[in-house]
């Protein structure tokens, strides 16, 4: 009965496992202590990397790679904001939340796939200045948090039943947390080109 | 003629207290960059919603005119935002914008894109037919969206080259690029 139980849930428990780890890896000071260890790593990706290379080399490319990953964030803010203000009932209202939900998911995961992609370029061409932004790894945990939760929890819950079966007030936490994980990531990749 | 006046515009822009205190303000240049920046995910992201409808790319099953209808009024919140936030930002570096060759060719893109948006609504609003519920727009309506398309990224890529110096009044003898710049005083020194 427990098996049946929590097979429902497979995905939200394994984010609550992975937030645990996170948790504890913390406390035990694991983070802290291979922070230092990452540095090399970093500091190979500015200067030795491929990445690095083309784009330390060549500024009209690194600025184009910056201006892709910019409209990439665009399409993510632009469905995000689309279903998730759909969820809360605030526009589209006399839409299906289902139909814009599905209808929009393909498109976030690939314009998340090129954020990621031309983010890891970006980053590559600052690595040694980056590595020292606290707003570059609170950036990196809001990614991270923003992705498992699409695809561990958002998504699984919404497309498991119709809609209106489910608790509104699960469906606004959701729509708002959504909101709340990438306004961080955008706000935060912002920031870090002020830093 | 107009590289002049424009120039003029920017020192008399640049002389006033507030344009002023826009730079001098620890972090007021850079919420208003911050502020200009993410308000893209709120227009642009609405408007690509609308132009990858026409062309059959998302919510195929969901009317045409009823997502643009429904996107039009986030949209415009954004540009009018982005529009208010882009001119202060000139306004707080006036001669160093206005110099600028790319923001020069963003603002003939933005022009454009504008000119392209209108005779799209228009198109829009004329088409008649089953098209609505098709899940790909008429070839005119597609055809605007690929420009919209097309012209937005231009928008934002010259957007982003504007912090970068490779053309600057300082950087270049090019009599073409300093006239296109409108770098007066380099060209006058030539």
């Amino acid at each position: 009965m427990l098996n049946s139980l929590l097979s429902q849930y497979t995905r939200s428990l394994i984010l609550v496992a992975v937030l645990l780890l996170i948790v504890i890896l913390e406390v035990l000071e694991v983070r802290a202590a291979i922070y230092p260890g990452l540095l090399p790593f970093f500091e190979w990706a500015r200067s030795s990397s491929w990445l690095g290379l083309i784009g330390t080399t060549y500024g009209s490319i690194y600025a184009t790679v910056e201006a892709v990953h910019l409209l990439s964030m665009a399409v993510i803010g632009g469905t995000v904001l689309a279903t998730d203000l759909r969820l809360l009932g605030v526009v589209f209202r006399d839409l299906p939340s289902e139909t814009l939900t599905k209808g929009t998911h393909k498109v976030f995961s690939a314009a998340l796939i090129s954020a990621i992609a031309t983010g890891i370029f970006c980053a590559a061409g600052v690595g040694d200045k980056v590595y020292y932004m606290e707003v570059f790894w609170i950036k990196m945990l809001a990614l991270v948090a923003g992705s498992l939760f699409v695809f561990l929890v958002k998504q699984p819950l919404l497309n498991s039943m119709p809609h209106d079966e489910i608790n509104p007030w699960t469906i606004r936490l959701l729509a708002v947390t959504s909101l709340l994980i990438w306004f961080t990531v955008a706000a935060t990749g912002r920031w870090i080109g002020f830093s | 003629m107009i590289n002049e006046f424009l120039l003029d515009f920017a020192h008399w822009m640049e002389a006033q207290q507030y344009s002023q205190m826009l730079v001098a303000g620890y972090y007021s240049y850079s919420w208003l960059e911050a502020t200009h920046v993410l308000t893209l995910m709120v227009s642009i992201g609405s408007l690509f919603i609308i132009d990858f409808r026409m062309l059959g790319l998302i919510l195929t099953d969901v009317p045409a005119s009823k997502l643009a209808d429904r996107l039009h009024k986030p949209m415009i919140i954004g540009f009018v935002i982005m529009f208010i936030t882009g001119a202060l930002l000139v306004y707080a570096k006036p001669v160093e914008t206005i110099q600028s060759l790319w923001f020069r060719m963003k603002m003939i893109l933005l022009v454009l894109a504008f000119i392209n948006a209108w005779v799209f609504n228009a198109r829009m609003k004329a088409a008649s037919g089953s098209w609505n519920t098709d899940s790909v727009a008429p070839k005119s309506l597609r055809n605007g969206a690929i420009i919209s398309l097309v012209l937005w990224c231009g928008v934002v890529t010259l957007g982003r080259y504007i912090p970068y110096d490779w053309v600057d009044c300082g950087i270049t003898n090019n009599t073409t690029i300093l006239w296109a710049a409108g770098c007066v005083e380099q060209l006058n020194a030539l």
